[in-house]
């Protein structure tokens, strides 16, 4: 009896401390924490918010609101007026919409080619065990160097010097591949390519610039989509190679013994289980083509001119910098995101693959 | 290119793999009847489950040949071969209905619609599906799902089932019953299958033939009676039968098998140094003369239900032995053990050879 009344104390002295800093369950939080925590996610909410707030309201302000601020809230702190987007979506609507109709195509075209070519590569190699030989690799290395040398240096012909070049290469192989033992995995590569992208892009910004302008693909669609589309393949064949590897493999060896083709299964199987992960790939992808600036400033003038650029180019005029305009631009920027956003969010939903296998 | 015959024959030729410098399959030739029922009965790491996806061809054999029918289909394409297949994990199209998932093997071949649907119809029929085709499968049970994997092998009437542990993934109950079912099934469609299974009592209830594997190689192939009562080896007699044969070490006289706390007269009339002597817990009984062929301590009982099984200690080597469910014997106590001398299986220790 006094023992149970000295437990029924005890109990009562510890549950105060208890109630507010030890988790009810280990799926829970225990109330002081629970504050702490939606205090510091509430703090960071404003954060995050206050510049798209900022932005908004910015794009209603007239320079001279601008310039007298900080005013924060419309009709009370000052008189909102339409003129910045009158000016862009009226005076200057030409060149707001060929800006955006070109952020568009670019983003776009470049998403699919992307998308595309990199969820096939990355299927070849979550799925198909290659074996590169070091060896065979140096040969090539060595023969591609060679031939740049005497082509720059000798002054042949470059279609004679790669052709007797592929030759000795093949040659070779023949001869020597067998002696090769030591080889490359599907690993190597994936890093291979994912090595691609640790570089920042300024490094081969130039070349780049001198290869387009040879064949004449600077300022062009096709030129920024093909340059978004190689910036952008590593992170995609990266990213999906982890979703292809993930399907159960017994699925596509069973549509296999059903009859099914290669191309089928990757059809009518593997795409639709992996569907989340190209949603959510492909919105990315979108999003990094979208917001794209560093190569768009080099490869791309007038014609091609995108979206980052517009809004840069409100800082470059001998106005100063035109905040209220490049707030509308931003605005216009972001509404995109947003739609692509809501729509795939749908598809980027987990669980697709529950039921495949066990019981 | 298919092979028509509906109730094909098998034939492993000499079929060996190795990955690199392991083998995990060693020299396999095996003959399989049209319309048998086959099971591939190892442990895991014997070369069953490779054996099976060399027959699939989702393996190719580093040397050997393959026969389904009259058509060596070694270097064939698995959608050539005509055979189905059912995963342990049942490999069911989780984006796809039942429906959908069943008729896949038709929609691939271009099968009319009206014709597909008739023949899930009828598969769902067999494996009691019909109400369940608008699910999918992650609204199914476990036992459901595995009949949907079963529907989808049988949909287009292959020339070969091969079963990979189909039943493994079930509760003991469910795994039962479905056993009973594949049987029936098996039994009406008359389809020659190849099942693979490290699950005796399965091997022995659905087979009409049990292929014993280890380590890559092929212990014996015999009907589940023939094994049970005339295990080839050492490791055949170990496996087959629950609980497990007793094995015991020591020397055989000219047919008296001799170990310290007991001797057995046995029907083999040889001689050996180091002999293991196999007892099976069903053929020893508990003795009560004042010289048993066995004398040694109680160690453990367990009741089990309809029997109870007893385990001596025989100066330091174990004997089961299945005792009435009466048995009422305390650990410790004195125990004696008799055996016919029919019931003794004999081998050779050095190799786990017969001895006959």
């Amino acid at each position: 009896m006094a023992e149970a009344n000295l437990n029924r104390h005890h109990a009562s002295q510890r549950s105060l401390a208890k109630r507010l800093f030890e988790p009810p369950s280990v799926g829970k939080m225990a109330p002081a924490t629970s504050a702490f925590v939606y205090t510091i996610l509430a703090l960071w909410t404003l954060f995050v918010i206050f510049p798209l707030y900022w932005v908004l309201i910015t794009s209603f302000k007239l320079p001279q609101t601008v310039n007298e601020g900080p005013f924060y809230i419309p009709f009370v702190d000052f008189t909102p007026s339409l003129h910045a987007w009158q000016t862009l979506m009226v005076t200057n609507f030409g060149d707001t919409v060929r800006s955006f109709a070109n952020s568009m195509v670019i983003a776009l075209g470049s998403t699919v080619f992307c998308i595309a070519i990199g969820s096939m590569a990355a299927y070849a190699l979550a799925r198909i065990q290659y074996k590169p030989k070091v060896g065979s690799i140096v040969i090539f290395v060595v023969l591609l160097i060679a031939a740049t040398i005497i082509t720059v240096a000798v002054g042949l012909d470059w279609r004679l010097v790669f052709a007797a070049a592929l030759a000795i290469f093949f040659l070779l192989l023949r001869a020597l591949s067998k002696h090769f033992t030591k080889h490359l995995t599907n690993n190597d590569i994936l890093f291979w390519v994912i090595s691609q992208r640790i570089l920042p892009p300024i490094v081969v910004i130039i070349p780049i610039y001198m290869m387009f302008q040879s064949i004449g693909l600077v300022d062009t669609h096709v030129g920024l989509i093909l340059a978004y589309a190689c910036a952008n393949l590593p992170i995609v064949v990266w990213l999906m190679y982890d979703f292809f590897a993930a399907v159960p493999i017994e699925m596509e060896e069973s549509a296999q013994l059903d009859g099914a083709t290669r191309l089928f299964i990757f059809w009518d199987i593997v795409l639709p289980l992996t569907r989340p992960g190209l949603a959510a790939t492909t919105l990315l992808t979108m999003i990094l083509c979208w917001n794209e600036y560093l190569l768009a400033v080099f490869l791309s003038t007038s014609n091609a001119q995108t979206m980052p650029i517009l809004v840069a180019a409100m800082n470059a005029g001998d106005r100063g910098v035109l905040w209220w305009s490049m707030c509308v631009v931003i605005i216009v920027m972001i509404v995109p995101v947003i739609a692509m956003a809501v729509i795939l969010q749908r598809f980027i939903a987990k669980g697709v693959l529950t039921g495949a296998v066990k019981g | 290119m298919s092979i028509a015959n509906q109730r094909a024959s098998v034939t492993f030729d000499k079929v060996a793999k190795s990955f690199g410098s392991v083998s995990v399959l060693e020299e396999l030739t095996l003959a399989v009847e049209p319309g048998e029922f086959l099971v591939l009965l190892g442990a895991s790491g014997s070369g069953k489950t490779t054996a099976l996806r060399i027959l699939a061809g989702l393996e190719t054999p580093s040397s050997g040949n393959v026969i389904i029918g009259d058509t060596t289909v070694t270097e064939m394409l698995p959608k050539y071969r005509d055979v189905a297949m059912v995963f342990q994990s049942y490999a069911l199209y989780p984006h796809k209905t039942v429906a959908e998932n069943i008729g896949f093997p038709l929609k691939v071949r271009g099968v009319a619609p009206a014709e597909m649907n008739a023949a899930i119809l009828d598969a769902a029929r067999q494996v009691e599906l019909v109400p369940l085709l608008e699910r999918y499968p992650r609204q199914l049970s476990g036992g459901q799902r595995q009949r949907v994997a079963l529907a989808r092998a049988i949909v287009r009437r292959p020339a070969v089932f091969l079963m990979d542990e189909p039943l493994s993934n079930l509760d003991a109950k469910l795994r039962g019953h479905m056993r009973a079912e594949l049987k029936h099934m098996q039994h009406e469609l008359g389809i020659t299958t190849i099942y693979v299974t490290h699950d005796q009592i399965e091997a022995m209830t659905l087979a009409h033939r049990v292929a014993i594997l280890e380590k890559g190689i092929l212990q014996q192939l015999a009907t589940p009676k023939e094994i049970y009562n005339n295990p080839a080896n050492l490791f055949v007699a170990g496996f087959i039968g629950a609980p497990p044969m007793n094995f015991l070490k020591g020397k055989l006289q000219d047919g008296l098998f001799e170990m310290q706390g007991g001797r057995l007269g046995t029907s083999i009339k040889s001689s050996l140094g180091e002999a293991t002597l196999g007892l099976r817990p069903e053929d020893a009984h508990i003795s009560s003369a004042k010289t048993p062929a066995f004398q040694g301590h109680i160690y453990t009982n367990e009741l089990i239900g309809d029997h109870t099984l007893v385990t001596a200690n025989i100066h330091g080597q174990m004997l089961t032995v299945k005792a009435p469910k009466e048995f009422s014997g305390a650990p410790g106590d004195a125990i004696g053990i008799d055996a016919p001398a029919n019931a003794a299986y004999l081998f050779d220790a050095s190799n786990g050879m017969r001895l006959r």
